[in-house]
């Protein structure tokens, strides 16, 4: 990808949990609020939705007789080699900004869900008219020069966007290491973490998942082969073997009765 | 006695050309589906969501009368007798231009296996297909799964369709008569289905 | 804030005790976390770890209602390790004053100070006095030797304060506690500095204002005062709850913290008398000997030209009220509950949610004749007639419901928690019927001028001569809208007559006479104010906030060139723009920072001023222009409104003791204070006896085991009158809920959301189960005691929400200031599946 990429960070390190995030995502993306139940933890909605682009997880962790809070803003991560447009049938339903982030159009979305399940983070979602919907970084505001909605709002700069290598080299040089800098062909999302992947729900080494590669880059490619192969083999069969004549019609052919 | 016997009564013909029809309009409802370089044609059904919702009710009805052909069939393709082996063990004899005597009851072996993996194969693309169409009632893995054993076995299915309709057709001249008119011609069934011949002789006979 | 937000930054050591900033204060956490990426270490102390102490280095936790222990406890880590600030306790504390040799503490009587009379409950503050030499100036020892002088009294006092004692009163393991006392402590040296951020947990209890008191000594012993990343910071709850206590919000002081007059003041001059120190000291600069100019300009600034030199500036037209009266929320309400009053404005408020024992608040509403509410929703205290157990057929109260404008709807000016006042324009027009506050006042005042035009009434004349000219006026003369520049203009005040600039006593006359303002002029700043009348100021400390150089709050300039944030150009903050105040604390006798790379002011001695002498302080705007204290001639000390020009390290005045001293809530849950036979704060007012039945209170009652609190939370905003009417803000946080440990829940059978019933002596409230590992059992005098806490943002008139949490809290308050104990009192917790 160019190296005009641009980038997107989540420094937990930061983040205070006070869910700015997931309410000027809501405001700017017009996303009607999700009827919720408190089921016993700060965190809610429980999972996105496809009015929730973007929620921060509330992971409490026992530390040797202390206790540690982490929060995590958990969205699309906008992959370089994403799962949901290697599946995605549809042209221009889900496509790469300018600026090198996986954005969907509504219009082009023909209901198929594959990215659902294709997604090595599970963020897709869908509503009623079964269109997919996720974080697209506020494509329309990138795209004319602004921060995401959700950057303009994160009060302690937990979330900043620019240029994707010069946020990684800013985090490196404060000593921070950078969740998604090369998986997936460098993730467009990248995380600080204060902890293991894991602790905050996220694969230690993010992929397509396996049968979604086999599908796309092995059964598809073989499945075409197989078709022209068929067509092919059966033509040469044709016209080399041939086919099984009825000896009875061949001698037809030559006038001999054979009742 | 006239020339034909007859191979497949008009339900059966029906049946089986119901479940043609349905099968290839999945075929090209779902070609789309299974990769970008045939969008085109999501057109014939006004778009991709037109395409997936013919593919889902089609499939529906794919599902049930491909199973019910299945059923028909079941007993005459579900044994495999010696001749049956002999057969398979010379490939059904296509592979050369030479006389191959052949000794087939009213399924060759390769039309019984045929059978056999429509019937299987009916019933995997219709459970993967069911999963697909609501991938949030299942695990994601079982759906991402779903999602590569609905390709592949389409892959495989159409591939041997290929094969099935060139043998039915050009590769055995006079065997499409029997699906479309019910009737073949005595030649025909002495030279590809003896067993089945002799015993329709027999029958012919008692009547 | 003594220092401001930005300043924040500068700190080398951040606690974070009785606020929770993360949640209630997320935007200007920002400056926390700057602090902490220059190398800053973070202390949270709380009941609950949460969103603040989960970006802290160090988090304490400690039982709710026990922080003069935990802080008398670093006082006497501070003494004992000679960890103090030498040169400043010194010299700008009263450290060396001597005491009355008869002054006794709490540990010599029964945990209480010496004067203290029962029956009243009250101390009489004369057993604390200094002692005086025959020129009536108090005896000092500079060698703090003395066993009578400040320092030693407090030494001897809080050497009681030791970590063992202290971790069995607050329950904070002893490790922690000295680990917080070392981290902060070390700012004691002269190039380090710790601020001190607090809000509520701090306030609202039975000894708030000694919570904030203990944390001032710690400040001044360590020099944390007037410094850069410094200072005893009040954060507050809403963004212009500074800038409605600066004009006047509190019963018992007017704009510019000048002291509601009492019944017994019968003119000016005894006012004055009254509210004006006196000092012999030429060192002290006695600010607050300048009251009788901020009173008479407030007088005329009220009454206009019907204030007249004869008639005392009209002040026998201010409302006066008893002496000794108080006249506080909680005792408004129970006056109320008594029937006392006919009409009630709820203006901007809900009580029947946010007053403490809202039982007996919503009880109270049913009493009244009429109320006016005045609000952007319909909410639990205008609708409280048709609320839980009311019966609407036996509701007398007319209700009056004023939708208002929101700050967003109007242009004028707010206060930050830093003084800063900032200029807002009106981003939208107001919805529908609402209006700003100003033009519904505006309106109520006409009509009621009218009335009393019309009918006369008991005693017109407060009303009839009221200076009122603010409106925007139509053709005919009727008010039209109000003109929020003319209020401000008000507020900073200006001349009514042309004013001389008199010579400083000792200095020639200049030959021509200089003007030091013209009629009409606006005030420069509060040194123009005169006591004469020639002036007119609505508020003394916003004197220079809009001048003639135009409306300073609006300023928008991002000049910052000390890099402190200073940021003199931004908007403009009281007093005179002073960012920092006590600053004069941050420098040596010389007028040199003690820490130089963070200098807030400093004494350039070679400057050359105007009328040819040397010197002037450079940096932030100095605590006063004189130099510094090694000038014995001109030299001023540093705490100014002081009239002793120092910091009182002993008792500047409140009800409970010359020294904070800890005492239990009102509800706790041990039969007896660790520290002393005195349980609860010996001063501060009862209700129970001869009070309504909602006063009562259950304290150490098997019947209510477990430790509550109460607090907000960053998705709603107080009550939630506004953000329980954001879907996406109920989205967040859609129900009551009550956080318990694990090892409560254990023990009661709770699972994580169940539904639970949490009661207390006087009420009970649904909520859901937040079972929690951030919160554990705490040791307290060998037992385990568990701590609950629950949100206050709730109400029953949002469906579905659950009520509210102060149907649980008590009615008691601050001994000082009445602010009610809502953040420790006792509840019991069953499960209802």
């Amino acid at each position: 990808m160019a190296e005009s990429r641009m980038g997107f960070l989540i420094d937990t390190s930061r983040c205070i949990g006070c869910r700015s995030c997931q309410v000027a995502c809501k405001q700017w993306n017009k996303l009607e609020a999700d009827k919720t139940a408190n089921k016993g933890t700060y965190e809610n909605p429980g999972d996105l939705t496809p009015n929730l682009y973007n929620r921060i997880r509330f992971i409490e962790k026992d530390d040797g007789g202390g206790v540690k809070w982490f929060f995590l803003s958990e969205r699309c991560v906008h992959c370089g080699d994403a799962g949901c447009m290697k599946v995605c049938p549809s042209p221009g339903a889900l496509y790469r900004t300018n600026e090198g982030f996986v954005a969907f159009n509504k219009e082009k979305c023909i209901a198929c869900k594959y990215c659902v399940s294709a997604c090595p983070f599970n963020v897709p979602r869908y509503g009623a008219d079964e269109k997919v919907s996720k974080c697209h970084l506020c494509s329309d505001r990138i795209g004319v020069g602004m921060a995401p909605a959700c950057a303009k709002a994160c009060p302690t700069q937990t979330l900043q966007y620019g240029p994707r290598g010069g946020l990684i080299a800013k985090s490196k040089a404060s000593k921070k290491a950078v969740y998604g800098e090369a998986d997936l062909s460098g993730l467009g999302v990248l995380y600080v973490l204060d902890d293991k992947p894991e602790t905050y729900g996220l694969p230690a080494n993010p992929a397509i998942p396996t049968s979604i590669f086999l599908w796309k880059d092995v059964v598809k490619p073989l499945g075409i082969l197989g078709f022209w192969g068929s067509v092919a083999a059966v033509l040469f069969h044709y016209v080399t073997i041939g086919p099984k004549k009825l000896e009875g019609e061949r001698s037809e052919n030559g006038g001999v009765r054979h009742d | 006695m006239t020339r034909y016997v007859e191979r497949f009564n008009t339900g059966e013909r029906v049946l089986h050309w119901f479940v043609t029809m349905t099968f290839f309009t999945q075929i090209l409802s779902g070609i789309g589906l299974f990769s970008r370089l045939f969008v085109g044609y999501f057109d014939l059904f006004g778009g991709g969501q037109g395409a997936i919702l013919v593919h889902k009710y089609a499939g529906v009805l794919f599902l049930a009368s491909s199973l019910l052909l299945f059923l028909n069939h079941r007993k005459e393709i579900s044994v495999l007798d010696d001749d049956d082996r002999f057969w398979l063990s010379r490939l059904g004899g296509y592979l050369s231009r030479g006389h191959f005597e052949e000794n087939n009851g009213k399924f060759n072996a390769g039309q019984k296996l045929f059978g056999m993996f429509m019937g299987a194969s009916t019933v995997f693309l219709g459970i993967t297909g069911l999963i697909i169409w609501w991938p949030l009632a299942f695990p994601r893995g079982i759906v991402q799964i779903s999602l590569l054993i609905h390709g592949l076995i389409f892959v495989l299915f159409f591939m041997l369709v290929i094969l099935h309709v060139y043998l039915a057709t050009i590769g055995n001249p006079g065997t499409l008569d029997g699906m479309i008119w019910g009737r073949v011609t005595r030649l025909w069934a002495k030279k590809h289905h003896p067993k089945w011949y002799k015993e329709r002789a027999g029958q012919e006979k008692t009547t | 804030m003594t220092n401001h937000w930005i300043d924040v930054k500068n700190a080398d050591v951040v606690l974070i005790m009785g606020a929770n900033p993360a949640e209630n204060h997320p935007v200007a956490f920002r400056w926390i976390l700057k602090a902490k990426d220059s190398g800053g270490k973070i202390i949270v102390v709380d009941p609950r770890f949460t969103r603040s102490a989960a970006k802290a280095d160090l988090y304490a936790p400690l039982r709710s209602g026990t922080d003069i222990a935990f802080l008398g406890g670093m006082i006497n880590y501070i003494l004992q390790n000679r960890l103090y600030f030498e040169p400043s306790v010194k010299k700008y504390t009263n450290a060396s004053y001597l005491v009355n040799p008869d002054y006794k503490g709490p540990g010599e009587l029964p945990g209480l100070f010496a004067g203290y009379d029962p029956k009243k409950r009250s101390y009489d503050p004369k057993a604390w006095a200094f002692q005086k030499d025959a020129d009536d100036k108090v005896r000092k020892d500079p060698t703090l030797a003395d066993p009578h002088c400040v320092f030693q009294l407090m030494k001897k006092h809080y050497s009681r304060y030791t970590p063992e004692m202290v971790s069995n009163i607050t329950g904070t393991p002893k490790d922690v506690l000295l680990k917080v006392y070392e981290t902060y402590a070390s700012t004691g040296k002269p190039d380090r500095a710790g601020t001190s951020l607090y809000a509520m947990g701090w306030t609202q209890h039975t000894v708030g204002t000694q919570n904030i008191r203990a944390m001032a000594i710690i400040q001044l012993l360590l020099g944390n005062m007037g410094v850069a990343g410094g200072g005893v910071n009040a954060l507050r709850g809403e963004s212009n709850v500074q800038g409605s206590t600066d004009h006047g919000l509190l019963f018992h002081i007017l704009p510019g913290y000048l002291p509601v007059p009492s019944a017994d003041l019968k003119d000016l001059s005894a006012y004055i008398e009254k509210h004006t120190p006196k000092t012999k000291d030429p060192m002290s600069a006695n600010w607050w000997g300048n009251r009788n100019k901020y009173i008479a300009s407030y007088l005329k600034a009220i009454y206009g030209a019907k204030a007249t030199k004869e008639n005392d500036f009209g002040y026998a037209w201010l409302p006066k009220i008893d002496p000794g009266m108080n006249a506080s929320w909680i005792m408004l309400f129970d006056n109320m509950a008594r029937g006392k009053y006919k009409g009630f404005f709820a203006w901007g408020q809900n009580p029947a949610c946010s007053g403490t024992n809202a039982g007996k608040v919503r009880k109270a509403l049913g009493t009244l004749e009429w109320m006016v509410t005045v609000n952007l929703f319909d909410n639990e205290t205008a609708s409280f007639w048709k609320g839980p157990g009311m019966d609407p057929a036996k509701v007398k109260t007319e209700v009056f419901f004023l939708p208002a404008a929101a700050s967003f709807e109007k242009e004028g000016s707010i206060t930050n928690s830093g003084r800063w006042a900032q200029w807002r324009t009106a981003a939208v027009k107001p919805l529908g019927q609402s209006r700003p506050d100003s033009e519904i006042m505006n309106d109520l005042f006409y009509r009621i001028k009218a009335l009393y035009a019309k009918e006369g009434g008991a005693y017109p004349d407060p009303i009839m001569n009221l200076a009122w000219g603010y409106a925007f006026k139509r053709a005919d003369g009727t008010a039209k809208t109000v003109d929020i520049h003319a209020v401000a203009r008000e507020i900073n005040g200006f001349f009514l007559a042309d004013v001389e600039d008199k010579p400083k006593p000792g200095q020639p006359r200049p030959k021509e006479k200089k003007l030091l303002g013209k009629k009409g002029e606006l005030a420069a700043g509060f040194a123009q104010l005169q006591a004469d009348g020639a002036t007119s100021c609505g508020n003394w400390i916003y004197c220079q906030s809009y001048n003639e150089k135009g409306n300073m709050m609006a300023r928008r300039v991002k000049k910052d060139p000390t890099g402190l944030g200073l940021f003199s150009e931004w908007a403009w903050a009281w007093p005179v723009n002073r960012r920092i105040i006590y600053n004069r604390a941050s420098v040596d006798l010389d007028g040199k920072p003690f820490n130089p790379k963070k200098a807030v002011i400093y004494w350039n001695p070679t400057a050359v001023l105007p009328d040819g002498k040397f010197g002037k302080w450079e940096g932030d705007v100095p605590d006063g222009p004189w130099p510094p204290m090694s000038n014995e001639k001109e030299g001023k000390k540093p705490y100014i409104m002081r009239a002793d020009g120092v910091a009182a390290l002993f008792g500047p005045g409140l009800k409970e003791g010359p020294f904070p001293e800890h005492y239990e809530p009102l509800e706790c849950p041990i039969r007896e204070n660790l520290l002393s036979k005195q349980r609860i704060n010996p001063a501060a007012k009862m209700f129970h006896e001869g009070g309504l039945p909602d006063d009562v209170f259950a304290s150490s009652d098997t019947r209510y085991p477990y430790v509550a609190t109460t607090y907000r939370v960053t998705e709603h905003w107080q009550t939630g009158v506004l953000s329980r009417n954001v879907p996406w803000l109920l989205e967040l946080q859609p129900r009551q809920f009550v956080e318990i440990s694990r090892e409560l829940a254990k023990e009661k059978n709770i699972r994580n959301g169940d539904t639970v019933e949490v009661s207390s002596a006087r009420g009970k409230v649904e909520a859901v189960a937040v079972v929690t590992p951030r919160l554990r059992p705490f040791k307290v005098a060998g037992a385990t005691v568990h701590q609950v806490g629950m949100p206050w943002c709730f109400g029953w008139f949002t469906p579905g929400v659950g009520d509210a949490a102060n149907l649980l809290t008590p009615t008691v308050g601050d001994a000082n200031t009445m602010i009610p104990e809502t953040k420790a009192f006792m509840v019991n917790i069953k499960s209802k599946g």
